[in-house]
């Protein structure tokens, strides 16, 4: 075969001709940033850690449901097969197309979290009915939410400019939509995701400079109504006197302790080193959601405080990727998407570890990047494709 | 922006602050889980977490001579079940190969189905024990059973490994094996030998999951688990059976109450069969009364009458008292010496007979042989007695075994000192008549008499091996003349016709005892032949008893069945045939 077609881009010339699929690939992953291949590459790493840690939380649960081994490992590869290349896509992106369908996104996915309420498509998994079924496979709206508001109150933020020193301004239409995202979520029972969206819609206003003691004051309002959301149900109540009580009393072991109880065991099991990969015994049943809300317990002992900490040192590296990211762009837009990003994706991964590790309530949110489930990934990854499309060129190269 | 890039810095500068502070915070705490509590976490999990378990030995197997399997353990298997993760309403379950949920009534139904157990018993320990993660369902089901309700694939259905006792070949020697009740060993060999069958039970521990499965990789043996020995017996199962046959047969056509026979290599002292009737089948406990779980043999002792008369003469020929030719006048009664109102009969009337000592035993003379008897004194006799073997345990010491009565010096009165030298007022078991049999059999030496021939550890070691060291108890020329005068007694005395094998010689002595009830001697009786094949060169003693006959009663009803077991041990150990060399002693003078 010697076709030499010539190169559809001007080569450098000291450059020998590359095939056009490697030429296809190099575009895709075309940069000039570091920033960008650090995020990109932890966030990989992140994505093949969490299948290695999902298939062997997983598989022991799958079995026990009548499963093969291998049904929900297999199952989030797939996830993951659909959520890179979405995520590769979304960081060719140009920042005017999120702008464009911002609202769109925002409107549509409310329209879907609704749709959870319609009998027949939404269902109910556990207490929470988060979940709409779309034929062999289910997906949870809610996750959209967050995608949407990360380029949503970007969008609405970044027009505002100065006039985010009135109230008007600030609340409009920020606060309603925040109150009926969060509503719906909450007439679906997912307290854990409702604080997610609670912690994005703040972190975007504090990042957007809005003024701290008007953020202090929305914070106190939210902070009454979440008083009285808690007081309004006894298995919320429990649970956060369950927490407060650090489960000492051995009448909650069987209770609201179990989780939480059986995840410090699963820890203390792992010690220093890890009981090696696939060697959980917490995994046989003794923790629920061992692949999903718990898995870092799951991380703990099957890697010990070694493996544990290296979860805490990547995240830290995508914490420091996001700020490192809005730094060097100058368009607010920018700068309100990713610090949305980063609220979210850290925002959850911390209450995630803290509540393993006892240090917040049970609230049930999965581990980003990590913890099985696919709507999760696959929007987490769309949501750091956003952030890498602000990463792809240097600000100054920009012709805008 | 409506704060400067100042302020925005400062803000992101403290977004970076925020999360060095909740990962320092995280691990700090982590360290604290993992490292800090780490032992006393992980203790209180494996409290809950490791299951104890007990893992079975196998109870080594009783075998006879030959290797075949009298008492074996096999698998069984334990149907447990955790109630407290029943659900009483409905429950998982496979039907037809499909997993589905069932009313929990349906699936007790279908354990009851193929256990055998009630179904509302059943119910009941579900429901009663809600709190309880163990309950048994069903006990020592087979294999077959097992592996049908474990494919019923009811989630909260358990088992455990039981290892049972099985007698394959059932009755035979049931009287020597004896039996294993729930709480152990409860006769025969099997308690007797229990210190070699017995497995030693190991224990280990598992972790288990929340649900009841065990982690693989996490059992931790803290014992292993020790298999008993192999018991190997001196019996011939095929000639057992045979000896149990024929006195079952006999016995039961007699009416009799209960039969023995004995069958002991005379070499050795090895007992090659010890049938008892009735007797037990192991695998059938409760078959058969109380009284006939044991071995009579050699629990059960009885006045043996004229089949001692062997011992008294053998005595008499090793102290030089008397010769096969010691002529006696016999009266029709006999006072002398004896308390007043006291006598000793022959079992006929008869006035003054003429008799050699050889006659005397021939015709069975009770009162020939307390004439005789007078000729050595009676703390010698009493001593002859003992060191056949009588008043003491023979060297099998079976479970239970009784060592008869010879009454100690200071309570022999002149009349018993002479009855019991023809087997009246003084008590033997068939194990020590056989006993004297195999003595005289042997040219006077005694064997110690042996059931066990060893116990056969795992790893091929033997331990419990039974004695060879004999015993000279008389002479061998007072023994060989003992057998001759027993030949003749096979040629000439009334049950000759019976006990003639055609082609061989043996030697027999008959015995008829009265028994006595509260005290007093009535009509019936205890029946019996012993004796030697082949008389010219004795390879086996031989004893038949059956208590209390019916529709006779006399050593004549024990004859045929003698007879036909005598026959069968010729043929079982290939005794070759010999006629010549018998005796001629004469019987009269």
């Amino acid at each position: 075969m010697t076709t030499t077609r010539p190169p559809r881009r001007r080569s450098e010339g000291r450059e020998p001709a590359q095939p056009a699929v490697v030429q296809a690939v190099q575009r895709l992953f075309a940069a000039e940033t570091p920033e960008y291949f650090v995020l990109l590459g932890t966030t990989l790493f992140l994505v093949v850690f969490g299948l290695v840690m999902v298939l062997s939380s997983s598989s022991i649960e799958a079995r026990a449901a009548g499963l093969d081994f291998w049904t929900q490992a297999a199952r989030q590869g797939l996830y993951a097969l659909v959520g890179i290349p979405v995520m590769l896509l979304a960081a060719r992106a140009p920042a005017a197309f999120w702008r464009r369908w911002a609202g769109t996104a925002m409107a549509g996915a409310l329209v879907l979290q609704l749709l959870v309420f319609l009998p027949g498509l939404g269902y109910e998994r556990g207490q929470n009915r988060n979940w709409i079924n779309l034929g062999s496979f289910t997906a949870q709206p809610s996750e959209l939410i967050k995608l949407a508001l990360v380029i949503w109150l970007a969008w609405v933020l970044s027009r505002k400019g100065e006039a985010l020193y009135e109230w008007r301004e600030v609340a409009l239409p920020i606060l309603p939509v925040t109150i009926i995202a969060t509503g719906l979520v909450l007439v679906g029972n997912d307290l854990g995701t409702a604080v997610i969206i609670v912690a994005i819609v703040f972190g975007a206003l504090f990042f957007a400079g809005v003024r701290l003691r008007m953020i202090g004051a929305i914070a106190g309002g939210f902070a009454v109504v979440a008083l009285l959301f808690v007081q309004g149900s006894d298995s919320r109540s429990n649970r956060i006197q369950a927490w407060l009580d650090q489960c000492q009393d051995p009448a909650l072991y069987s209770g609201d302790c179990w989780q939480t109880i059986h995840g410090w065991e699963a820890l203390a099991h792992g010690g220093i080193l890890g009981v090696g990969l696939g060697n959980s015994s917490g995994k046989w049943s003794w923790i629920p959601e061992a692949a999903n809300d718990f898995i870092f317990a799951i991380i703990g002992e099957e890697l010990g405080l070694m493996g544990a900490l290296l979860v805490l040192v990547l995240f830290a590296v995508l914490a420091v990727c996001f700020v490192r990211i809005i730094r060097m762009n100058r368009d607010p837009f920018a700068k309100l998407a990713i610090a949305s990003a980063m609220v979210w994706i850290i925002g959850q991964a911390f209450v995630n570890i803290a509540v393993v590790l006892g240090m917040l309530p049970v609230l049930g949110v999965p581990l980003p990047l990590v913890s099985a489930g696919g709507s999760a990934l696959i929007t987490t990854l769309a949501a750091i494709g956003i952030v890498l499309s602000f990463a792809r060129k240097r600000p100054e190269v920009l012709t805008r | 922006m409506i704060i400067d890039a100042r302020g925005s810095r400062r803000r992101m500068a403290f977004a970076l602050l925020v999360v060095a502070v909740v990962v320092g915070a995280f691990a700090i705490r982590l360290v604290d889980l993992q490292i800090v509590q780490a032992a006393e976490l992980t203790a209180s999990a494996e409290q809950r977490r490791t299951i104890p378990v007990t893992t079975y030995g196998v109870r080594g197997s009783i075998v006879d001579s030959d290797g075949e399997v009298l008492a074996d353990s096999v698998e069984r298997f334990d149907i447990t079940a955790s109630p407290k993760n029943a659900k009483l309403d409905e429950t998982w379950m496979t039907v037809d190969g499909e997993r589905v949920k069932v009313p929990t009534a349906q699936a007790i139904q279908a354990i009851a189905d193929l256990t055998g157990a009630d179904p509302n018993e059943l119910y009941r320990t579900l429901a009663e024990n809600r709190d309880s993660d163990f309950a048994y369902l069903a006990k020592k089901v087979t294999l077959e059973v097992f592996t049908k309700v474990r494919d019923l694939g009811i989630p909260w259905v358990y088992s455990e490994l039981h290892p049972a006792r099985t007698y394959p070949s059932g009755a035979i020697a049931g009287n020597l094996v004896g039996f294993i009740g729930t709480d152990g060993p409860q006769a025969g060999i099997e308690i007797q030998q229990d210190e070699c069958l017995a497995a030693t039970n190991g224990k280990s521990t598992y972790e288990s999951s929340a649900d009841g499965v065990r982690l693989p990789g996490s059992t931790v043996v803290e014992q292993e688990a020790k298999d008993g020995g192999t018991i190997h017996l001196t019996i011939d199962a095929d000639l057992q059976w045979y000896a149990q046959q024929v006195v079952a047969e006999y016995g039961t056509s007699l009416g009799a109450d209960s039969g023995s026979a004995m069958i002991v290599e005379v070499a050795t002292g090895r007992i090659m069969a010890a049938a008892d009737w009735p007797s037990v089948d192991p695998n059938d406990v409760d078959g058969v009364g109380v009284g006939d779980l044991g071995a009579r043999v050699f629990s059960t002792p009885f006045e043996p009458g004229s089949v001692i008369k062997v011992a008294t003469f053998a005595s008499l020929l090793d102290a030089g008292k008397i010769s096969p030719r010691t002529e006696l006048t016999v009266p029709g009664v006999y006072t002398e010496g004896l308390p007043e109102g006291s006598s000793i009969k022959d079992s006929w009337a008869h006035g003054d007979l003429r008799l050699t000592a050889t006659g005397v035993l021939v015709n069975s003379s009770n009162i020939g042989t307390a004439m005789l008897s007078t000729r050595l004194g009676l703390e010698k006799r009493r001593a002859y007695l003992e060191a056949f073997g009588f008043n003491s345990d023979t060297a099998v010491d079976f479970y239970g075994e009784s060592s008869g009565r010879v009454l100690p010096m200071n309570e022999l009165d002149p009349l018993t000192g002479l009855t019991q030298q023809f087997g009246q007022g003084m008590s033997a078991t068939s194990a020590q008549v056989a006993a004297l049999y195999q003595t005289i059999g042997n040219g006077g030496v005694r064997m110690p008499l042996t059931l066990v021939d060893g116990c056969e550890w795992p790893d091929g070691t033997w331990t419990q091996r039974p004695s060879t060291e004999g015993i000279r108890v008389v002479s061998q020329a007072a023994a060989d003349t003992t057998v001759q005068m027993m030949e003749v007694t096979a040629q000439e005395g009334f049950i000759k016709n019976m006990v003639a094998i055609p082609g061989y010689r043996v030697a027999v002595k008959t015995g008829t005892a009265e028994v006595a009830e509260n005290g007093v001697y009535g009509s019936q009786r205890i029946v019996s032949v012993a004796g030697l094949v082949p008389a010219g060169d004795p390879q086996y003693a031989i004893v038949v008893t059956f208590v209390k006959p019916d529709t006779m009663r006399t050593s004549a009803a024990a004859a045929p069945a003698f007879a036909a077991i005598a026959k069968q041990v010729i043929k079982t150990f290939r005794i070759t045939p010999q006629t010549k060399g018998a005796p001629s002693i004469p019987t009269t003078w």
